[in-house]
């Protein structure tokens, strides 16, 4: 997957531009450390590429497609966004549901699917936690359910907002084991933090709070 | 032009009871035309009001089609033989309704300039008891965090691939009964969490409460104040001693 930012602009305030002539090209196998002062626009730029928020000024081209005209949830679909706050990606009674919410909607909770989400329960240390009301478990659990929705789809991209803010030294360990295991089966990874992960293909951007990369 | 919060208060309990009881389209539109020009005369974004109160008002067009529709006193105004479809009756009565609502609106724009605190201020110093008067405040706070947070979920869907604009009506339903639970216990959390936090900062901890803002009301509030009660009694007089108007 190829996401390529163009002289991209966005303000949510005339004539305020939080990014301003963003150029820039992620790529599968690789993971992008976002890094930057508070306000310099790192949730922005993450919004930006997964089509929640939209540029005034410049293009996003996904595998050379211009997604000006796609709808948010058609250029999710091969992405993965971990929110600042899990909770917010959080909504059904259990945790069981939260899994098989998306194959229930689509009526396709084959035996084959059940598996997955049980192979997906176990990788991500849930499976003791199956009938929990998810707003009620810990934060680090929290978490790990709100990434254990976006690994059960078959993502090629993942973004994760400020994900070491919360969690303690295991759960940060889990992590960055999760995103090494991801680069290194192909996907690409934005990660957006004020800490230091660094793989043998990570490249680091530093927003800076005029706007330039 | 800065008017004291009580002053406003009173301005728009004042023009919604009016809204409420006057009896015809005709005091209506001028109960409405009173409320217009208090906020152009305290600056409120009209505009601004329209665009963000858009769906509201689309809303309360409707139902007052609806009603049009629904009642069929008076003269008939279109029918095909002996079926009315609109009566003047029906037409006045979703008139009323729609006037009704837009003087609520409009009042409420009276307030919209002042910050929550304020309004509260003004609550307390009207002797309300100060845990009434910031339940209200706060409940009045919650209102955008609400639909912030059921945005915020909205997106979450999307973002899992899940395109709601095209699924059908009982995918949609199912899709809006996943996301009112969490927006609803969210909201519940979050209050919890905002009382501990009251609690934590001495509220109600001393029986007299003192202000870091005092208000005090300035000749031009007790001239306001003095003609919108001037306008209540004489309107209420005039309305009940006249009839209708129509």
């Amino acid at each position: 997957m190829r996401i390529e930012l163009k002289d991209v602009s966005f303000y949510y305030k005339k004539p305020f531009d939080i990014i301003k002539d963003f150029s820039y090209t992620f790529e599968s196998g690789k993971l992008y450390l976002v890094k930057g002062k508070n306000g310099s626009g790192k949730t922005t730029l993450s919004k930006l590429i997964c089509g929640l928020l939209r540029p005034q000024k410049g293009s996003i081209l996904i595998d050379g497609e211009d997604i000006k005209k796609k709808r948010t949830a058609q250029i999710a679909k091969d992405m993965g966004y971990l929110f600042q706050n899990p909770d917010m990606q959080l909504f059904a009674m259990t945790v069981w549901e939260e899994l098989s919410f998306f194959y229930e909607l689509e009526k396709n909770l084959t035996e084959e699917n059940k598996e997955k989400i049980h192979s997906v329960l176990k990788k991500f240390r849930l499976e003791k936690l199956i009938d929990s009301f998810p707003l009620t478990l810990s934060g680090g659990e929290r978490q790990r359910l709100a990434l254990a929705t976006i690994f059960i789809r078959d993502i090629r991209f993942l973004i994760l907002d400020e994900p070491f803010s919360s969690i303690d030294q295991e759960g940060r360990e889990f992590l960055t084991a999760l995103i090494k295991e991801f680069i290194a089966s192909g996907g690409g990874a934005i990660v957006i933090s004020h800490e230091n992960i660094f793989f043998e293909e990570t490249e680091c951007i530093m927003l800076e709070k005029n706007n330039e990369a | 032009m800065k008017l004291d919060p009580r002053t406003k208060l009173i301005m728009v309990m004042l023009l919604t009871t009016l809204g409420v009881l006057a009896i015809d389209l005709g005091y209506l539109f001028i109960v409405f035309l009173i409320s217009l020009a208090f906020c152009l005369i305290l600056n409120a974004d009209l505009i601004m009001a329209i665009k963000r109160l858009r769906h509201l008002i689309s809303v309360i067009v409707f139902i007052a089609i609806v009603q049009s529709l629904a009642v069929r006193q008076g003269r008939p105004l279109v029918y095909i033989g002996n079926f009315y479809i609109l009566t003047l009756g029906g037409l006045i009565n979703g008139g009323e309704f729609a006037l009704r609502m837009m003087i609520i609106v409009l009042a409420s724009l009276i307030v919209a300039g002042s910050s929550s605190s304020e309004m509260a201020d003004g609550l307390i110093k009207m002797k309300i008891p100060y845990e009434l008067a910031f339940m209200t405040i706060i409940a009045l706070r919650f209102l955008p965090i609400f639909r912030e947070e059921f945005s915020s979920r909205l997106n979450a869907i999307a973002l899992k691939g899940i395109d709601l604009k095209r699924q059908g009506v009982i995918k949609k339903i199912k899709i809006y009964s996943y996301l009112i639970m969490p927006t609803v216990s969210g909201s519940i959390l979050k209050s919890k969490r905002l009382s501990k936090s009251i609690e934590a900062r001495g509220f109600r901890a001393y029986p007299q409460r003192t202000m870091y803002r005092e208000l005090k009301l300035s000749r031009l509030d007790y001239v306001i104040m003095s003609l919108i009660v001037v306008f209540f009694i004489s309107f209420l007089v005039i309305m009940y001693s006249l009839g209708g108007l129509l």
